[in-house]
């Protein structure tokens, strides 16, 4: 087998994510002398586009498929396609803070930078090929992301959020860099080809699975598989919304993309038990998500655990890439971001001025005081719930069966009941909008570009689960990119 | 591209219903138009051609409906039913009655996909979507308890629904089918040994017999007709909606045959009963909507007797009466929210001798009750005397004991007809206006011409219930049983 030489590099692949940074970099230095955020966010905006018809260009190309860096930067169909969930997941979050940071009492012009810089580390996880370039997207992606948490001045919420989150984000990328290492030192390379080569001869074994094991684990803190869930429900209550929109979807759609490629390469050639393990830690993320979201009080908490029941659902497409596994989860993260994005928009229209009031009252009568936006939020649950024909019913199906063409049928079964569980707590948010009358005035505040957010993500989650053929063609074809 | 027309024609209507908002007479037009254009549809489905285009290729599911068969004879009755209770609905809900009609129209068109379709995951889809406009009818428009009833018929409907859709994926996935259509799975799944046919069966079975329904996992249906909108045009929906019987008759037999035969002792006694049961409990009840759901109930129970009998006469027969109890509860049902117009009330107690001041209205009623109960001549009763026929061929002991539902009936019907009607009249009741009685024709004229002339419906039907008994022969069913659509 021979290698590329390592200093191969296809600009064209990698322009996505250097049109980010660059755009990144303007805007902060942007920042140093025009505190209005107004021209930030057309730079961004700007950058956004430029990095989404760089991506869409290499996509369509026949040089998609391609390595730079001697397989550390993997420019495949998977990767391209998650570039467009975090574009995508990006431009709805930019948007869906535009007019709320100033109400927030938050406005200020680096948040923007700092928010593409987190999606350039989505895209470095998305197209790394060894584990050194996966630990240096994750800390891009993370250390903006723990700024932002901690965004809203005087707001110890806020604060305690940022805080934990940084903590528990340490731990886990120490956790990643260990396992790193013990594999680096089972296999002698940190590439995930060479790495599943060198264990494909059988030398030591144990080492490797341990060290895969640790970066399982690493990877599973970003992606809020539970036991590693924790601290999620807590920072997604104390964060700003705006900023829970944005890691809700891009923090999870790089963390699934790096637990893919891990688990299609490395994890198939070390000991069984690990499959088993992760296996159970997805039946528990499960059981865990859609229970604890039943009980609780405040909307945005559920949505909170709902996003850890979906980090489950994730989890069959990752324990079956070889099933059709990895067009599965791309398709169920293009349609996660748009409805679980879609459900915070309106949530942030509906929280008061200090981010606070989410309980199910706040959404009692929603369907009379403001029918558009009930509709949309019906809409984004019943998605969510996995109700045909929303997009949310396809990317389930997609999940199930290929976890169920994988041999894990019970799993999808449990994945199933639980998902029975997920749509009660849905459905009483939208039971409580249209069966009840409004126990609160109705929220006043607007903001056209959180209205377009809300509208792209409504035609977004309709079209997709009407016609979701031609996404999932786009993408398949993926594994036979993905081993290399 | 006929075969579209009745679902694309209700979303429109829906859309321009729920434009149309809180403006009664651009409602009433929008659901007289789109229920209209629906069933001149759907009068052209017999012959039609078939529609088929890749949905989700990737996974082997496409958008394919099959207008011939039984679905013309339903997807033309739901047409129907749809005129005048959409109308009704116009007519009479006080609040919003946009919105109503909007998800009445969006259920139909849920409806008519359910009976076409001819792909596994597509008949999935349509089954699951046509779920929440109902649970948002029943939410929204329901009576005090309606949330509680939501929750209840949400909770059962789905537990169902979703262990059907893993049982669908797992079908597949374990027969090694190429695709979800019904050729594929028939042909694949027939080589499955019987042990995994059973379990597969019971797992689409769970579902079915939610939505059909039969004891023990009825009681969310009597929930729901007592909670729902007094006018009774949601009851007309739901009454729609029974779709279990159908899908065991086109899906769950024809493609795991031998999964039937072993279960279908089981489910034949569990209808049997839930027919006695149903007419019992409706003999005793005073709520009229109650009454009438525990009625109904009864003849679900008659229907899946008629279907696990697994003989050609029994399955046309249900699915036959399934269509011709569209008409006499969906009529009925339109005829306690006419009496609830004018007395506020629906136990049975708070009306009597009102065919004295309102004959019309007796009149229709006793005409729709006659044919609830089987009277012959009238809707009913063709399907269930061929449903219990068919049943008597292999379980006759079954089939002597859901016979006591039908005498059960007659004393329920009777009872129910005296002392709402006959007897002294407390209180003089308003007799049928104009708009009532053209909202009453289409279910006489329905039941008239099921009861009347069943052949050609009844062949259409049976077309369909040759692929499931040439299925249960094990046979090699030809290609052309296959077809439903095209010439014939």
């Amino acid at each position: 087998m021979t290698f590329p030489p390592v200093v191969a590099v296809d600009w064209g692949h990698l322009a996505p994510a250097l049109a980010l940074l660059a755009t990144a970099v303007v805007g902060l230095l942007l920042a140093l002398y025009q505190r209005d955020s107004r021209l930030t966010v057309g730079a961004v905006l700007v950058g956004l586009a430029t990095s989404f018809l760089f991506n869409l260009s290499v996509f369509l190309s026949d040089s998609a498929g391609g390595a730079s860096f001697g397989l550390r930067w993997l420019a495949d169909a998977p990767a391209l396609a998650f570039n467009f969930v975090v574009l995508l997941g990006t431009a709805l979050a930019v948007l869906v803070s535009y007019d709320q940071l100033g109400r927030l009492d938050m406005d200020h012009p680096e948040y923007y930078p700092l928010m593409l810089l987190s999606a350039l580390g989505a895209m470095v996880m998305a197209a790394a090929g060894d584990l050194v370039t996966l630990l240096l997207g994750l800390e891009v992606l993370s250390l903006p992301v723990y700024v932002l948490s901690a965004w809203r001045p005087q707001a110890r919420q806020s604060e305690e959020a940022g805080m934990k989150y940084f903590l528990l984000g340490a731990f886990g990328s120490a956790v990643l860099v260990y396992g790193a290492a013990l594999l680096y030192g089972a296999a002698g390379s940190f590439v995930y080809a060479d790495v599943a080569a060198a264990l494909a001869g059988g030398s030591l074994l144990s080492l490797a699975t341990l060290g895969a094991a640790f970066v399982l684990v690493g990877l599973s803190f970003k992606a809020a598989l539970v036991p590693f869930h924790q601290w999620s429900p807590d920072v997604y209550t104390g964060a700003p919304t705006p900023v829970v929109t944005f890691m809700s979807v891009v923090v999870k759609a790089a963390a699934f993309a790096a637990l893919l490629r891990v688990a299609a390469t490395v994890a198939p050639e070390v000991s069984p038990w690990l499959q088993d393990a992760l296996a159970v830690a997805v039946a528990a993320t499960l059981v865990v998500g859609n229970l604890a979201a039943l009980v609780q009080r405040g909307v945005k908490r559920m949505l909170a655990y709902s996003a850890v029941a979906h980090a489950g659902y994730l989890g069959l497409a990752v324990l079956a890439p070889d099933h059709g596994g990895v067009e599965a989860a791309v398709w169920y993260l293009t349609a996660y971001t748009l409805m679980n994005a879609g459900a915070f928009a309106v949530l942030s229209l509906v929280v008061d001025r200090n981010d606070q009031g989410d309980d199910v009252e706040r959404f009692a009568g929603l369907g009379q005081t403001r029918p558009g936006l009930a509709l949309a939020l019906t809409v984004f649950l019943l998605s969510l719930g996995g109700i045909p024909p929303l997009a949310g019913f396809a990317g389930k199906v997609m999940v199930f069966s290929a976890a169920v063409e994988a041999g894990y049928v019970w799993l999808a079964l449990l994945g199933i009941l639980t998902s029975v569980v997920a749509l009660v707590y849905y459905f009483r948010v939208v039971a409580a909008m249209y069966f009840r009358r409004p126990e609160y005035p109705a929220p006043s505040f607007r903001s056209s570009a959180t209205d377009v957010a809300i509208a792209a993500a409504l035609a977004g989650t309709v079209l997709l689960g009407l016609l979701p053929g031609w996404w999932h063609e786009a993408v398949r074809g993926a594994q036979a990119a993905l081993g290399f | 591209m006929t075969a579209l027309l009745p679902i694309i024609v209700p979303v429109v209507g829906a859309g321009l219903a729920s434009l149309a908002g809180g403006r009664r007479g651009a409602v009433t037009a929008a659901a007289l138009a789109s229920t209209v254009a629906t069933f001149v549809a759907s009068l052209f489905l017999p012959g039609a051609a078939e529609f088929r285009q890749p949905w989700l290729p990737g996974l082997g599911v496409s958008f394919a409906l099959d207008p011939g068969g039984a679905a013309a004879v339903l997807v033309v009755v739901v047409a129907l039913v749809m005129v005048p209770t959409a109308l009704y609905a116009a007519l009479t809900v006080e609040e919003r009655p946009g919105r109503f009609v909007a998800w009445l129209l969006l259920a139909q068109a849920g409806l008519g996909g359910i009976f076409m379709a001819r792909d596994l995951l597509l008949f999935y889809v349509f089954w699951e979507a046509t779920l929440i406009p109902s649970l948002l009818l029943l939410g929204t428009f329901g009576l005090e308890k309606r949330r509680a009833a939501t929750l209840k018929y949400l909770t059962y409907a789905v537990l169902g629904s979703f262990v059907m859709l893993v049982t669908v994926l797992a079908l597949k996935a374990l027969s090694g089918a190429p695709s979800f259509a019904l050729e594929d799975l028939v042909l694949a799944a027939r080589d499955l040994p019987a042990a995994t046919q059973t379990w597969l069966f019971a797992g689409l079975a769970l579902g079915m017999a939610v939505k059909l329904p039969l004891w023990p996992l009825h009681s969310w249906l009597v929930d729901l007709n007592e909670q729902n909108h007094p006018s009774g045009a949601a009851d007309v929906l739901g009454t729609l909606y029974k779709v279990g019987g159908y899908g065991f008759f086109a899906w769950a037999i024809p493609v795991l045959p031998l999964g039937a035969e072993r279960l279908a002792p089981a489910f034949i006694a569990l209808g049997a009963f839930t027919a006695v049961y149903g007419a019992v409990v409706a003999t005793s009840q005073t709520h009229l909507k109650r009454l009438l759901a525990y009625a109904s109930l009864s003849h679900m129970g008659i229907v899946a007797v008629g279907v696990f009998g697994l003989h050609v006469a029994g399955l046309s027969g249900a699915v036959y009466l399934l269509a011709a109890q569209m008409l006499s509860t969906g009529g009925l049902f339109i005829v306690t929210g006419m009496l609830y117009a004018r007395r506020r009330s629906f136990d049975v107690d708070a009306y009597g001798g009102i065919a004295k001041s309102a004959p019309a209205l007796a009149a229709l009623a006793l005409f729709l009750i006659f044919a609830f109960i089987g009277v012959p001549g009238l809707g009913n009763f063709p399907g269930e005397f061929l449903s219990l026929l068919g049943a008597y061929q292999s379980a006759p002991a079954a089939a002597v004991v859901a016979t006591l539902a039908v005498i059960g009936a007659g004393v329920y019907g009777v009872n129910v007809y005296q002392r709402l009607f006959l007897g002294q009249q407390r209180e003089a009741a308003r007799d049928l206006g104009p708009l009532e009685l053209y909202v009453l024709v289409p279910f006489v004229a329905g039941v008239l011409w099921l009861g009347i002339a069943p052949a050609p419906q009844l062949e259409r039907i049976e077309a369909q219930s040759q692929l499931a008994v040439l299925q249960l022969a094990s046979g090699e069913p030809p290609a052309a049983e296959l077809a439903l659509g095209g010439e014939r």
